[in-house]
């Protein structure tokens, strides 16, 4: 079922939902009332072109940046002005773009620093799990995390995000930095994710293999959707070019 | 022929005592000045401050055991009420009067704003207080005792197991618990540390609190030797903001590597050199180490964003 949300459609599926949201920085308003959702156990893919808006989607989601206006909802809960650390607990986790361990702790001391707020035994074991999705990790858990390679690296950083069984995943530029390979590696790990039932929620600059992998890709354009089709319609798209590299996309 | 030699001998066993000797009271000023270093690295790290007015926070909670002793405390525990204020003011007013509305506008306003937090409180101590240089009592007493021929003190001997204590306990804190991996994990990444949910606030907080925490004993233990005056924190800020270099500005282990460098060459300077070449090693050093190694003997190449 689908229903018009100020213009946008939303679905009984979406479990977060901007509606008419403005925010940017301190003198800077990078998103434009924007309306959008992500629907449970999709990947829904963030693209467009530099300053549209979409890693300031992301931070505003995870409580890094607070609304002016409008309003955004997870599981139809208003979340606005709530903190990365409450979200953590309702079940948002957000792996951001780049390099995000601590280099100078180690693999296991890393983990650790993702699920501060679970009781010490949970933790424990839900580092295990993290260790049974990611071998390679057990194998590294004592070395210093600046010692992986960029795709153990990768590993590491999303294994920390899913400590606390997030039902949304956030994640900026994924594919940054890694190999051809292991790019497709973290895809596919994301792939799996949503078919387990989680939301994933990505901003990706290597638009056709993200596609590839998306149940739905939404464009930004100057803080607003411009454009919010099923990937793979879209990854044939003659729109796609020139979404990518700054064009207006047709509607 | 034979009495020669052994004067001989006897002076080659003089010289090394001594050598010894000044090695032992190097290492214990060393161990003094690695905490004020490693103050302005956890700063650094934690913070991005560098704070120029480490050397008045060293003076400020001497001048509050002396205050407290005037009013017949003992020294342990004026010294327990001037870790409490320096806490207080050195850690939490500071932190959020000066450095945090200071931010935002890059290190530079930070730096000039410690520069001038440094002269306030030198003329503020002078007018307040007194311009004369007052006598402070050593914790560990003026006795010396011999060891091997060696003439030892206790108050060095003190000094360098009190520094030792709290340099180590410092880096099992930061390194064994939770909470000191949570610090240093805001100190590497902050935004990444804020997207898993740590308390960066708190954490930054903790960070000034060691430090007022530092600098208090590092004013217990160099203040009999310096004397509590307004300016003493000139020669400690100074000393221990080339040390901090040395060692390497990102890595704590290098602070104490460094202040331990610095007593060390200084205390020899001046026994074989001139004692007016004392002063000077630091910053020689200082110089040596950053034209052949400018991020410092421990330290690592940081990136910067463009």
């Amino acid at each position: 079922m689908e229903t018009e949300l100020n213009g946008s459609k939303t679905s009984a599926r979406s479990l977060i939902e901007f509606d008419q949201v403005v925010a940017g920085y301190t003198h800077l308003t990078i998103l434009n009332e924007l309306t959008l959702d992500v629907r449970k156990g999709e990947i829904t893919l963030l693209i467009g072109p530099n300053g549209a808006g979409k890693s300031t989607v992301l931070k505003t989601l995870f409580g890094m940046l607070t609304p002016r206006s409008g309003e955004v909802r997870m599981a139809g809960k208003v979340i606005n002005g709530r903190t990365p650390r409450q979200l953590l607990g309702e079940g948002m986790a957000f792996v951001p773009q780049g390099r995000n361990l601590f280099g100078s702790l180690s693999v296991l001391h890393n983990l650790e620093l993702g699920g501060l707020q679970l009781p010490r035994k949970v933790l424990k074991d839900r580092i295990e799990e993290v260790m049974v999705q990611f071998p390679r990790l057990r194998e590294r858990i004592n070395s210093r995390a600046a010692s992986l390679s960029g795709g153990e690296q990768k590993q590491l950083e999303i294994g920390r995000a899913l400590l606390v069984r997030p039902e949304v995943l956030l994640i900026d530029e994924p594919s940054i930095g890694l190999a051809p390979i292991i790019v497709q590696d973290v895809m596919q790990l994301l792939r799996r994710l949503a078919d387990s039932g989680k939301s994933v929620l990505m901003v990706e600059q290597n638009v056709r293999t993200a596609l590839k992998y998306s149940d739905r890709a939404l464009a930004l354009e100057m803080g607003t959707l411009a454009l919010d089709k099923p990937a793979a319609e879209l990854l044939n798209d003659p729109n796609l070019n020139r979404l990518f590299l700054g064009g207006h996309a047709k509607k | 022929m034979a009495s020669v030699r052994l004067t001989e001998q006897v002076n080659k066993k003089d010289k090394m005592t001594d050598f010894l000797q000044l090695l032992l009271s190097g290492v214990a000023t060393g161990a003094i000045y690695a905490m004020a270093a490693l103050g302005f690295t956890l700063l650094w790290q934690a913070a991005g401050t560098i704070n120029f007015a480490q050397g008045e926070f060293v003076m400020l909670p001497a001048f509050a055991m002396l205050i407290g002793m005037s009013f017949g405390l003992p020294l342990w525990a004026s010294f327990i009420v001037a870790v409490a204020l320096s806490i207080l003011v050195l850690g939490a007013a500071f932190k959020n009067w000066i450095v945090d509305p200071m931010r935002g506008s890059g290190v530079v306003a930070v730096v000039v704003a410690t520069l001038g937090l440094s002269i306030g409180l030198k003329s503020f101590t002078k007018a307040a207080y007194s311009a004369e240089p007052h006598p402070f009592p050593s914790i560990f007493g003026d006795e010396v005792f011999k060891l091997f021929g060696l003439t030892i003190s206790y108050s060095d001997v003190g000094a360098l197991v009190f520094a030792g204590v709290m340099v180590l306990g410092l880096q099992t804190f930061l390194n064994k618990t939770i909470t000191g991996r949570a610090m240093q994990a805001v100190a590497q990444n902050t935004f990444s540390a804020e997207a898993l949910g740590i308390n960066v606030k708190r954490m930054i907080f903790y960070t000034f609190a060691i430090n007022a925490i530092l600098v208090a004993v590092t004013a217990l233990l160099i203040t009999p030797t310096y004397l509590a005056k307004f300016d003493m924190g000139d020669n400690i800020g100074l000393k221990a903001f080339f040390a901090a270099i040395i060692g390497g500005f990102n890595n704590s282990r290098g602070a104490l590597l460094g202040g331990v460098l610095v007593g060390v060459l200084e205390n020899l300077a001046g026994a074989y050199l001139s004692p007016a070449y004392k002063d000077g090693v630091a910053l020689v050093l200082f110089m040596a180490v950053i034209l052949v190694k400018p991020d410092g003997l421990l330290g690592t190449p940081q990136e910067r964003k463009v």
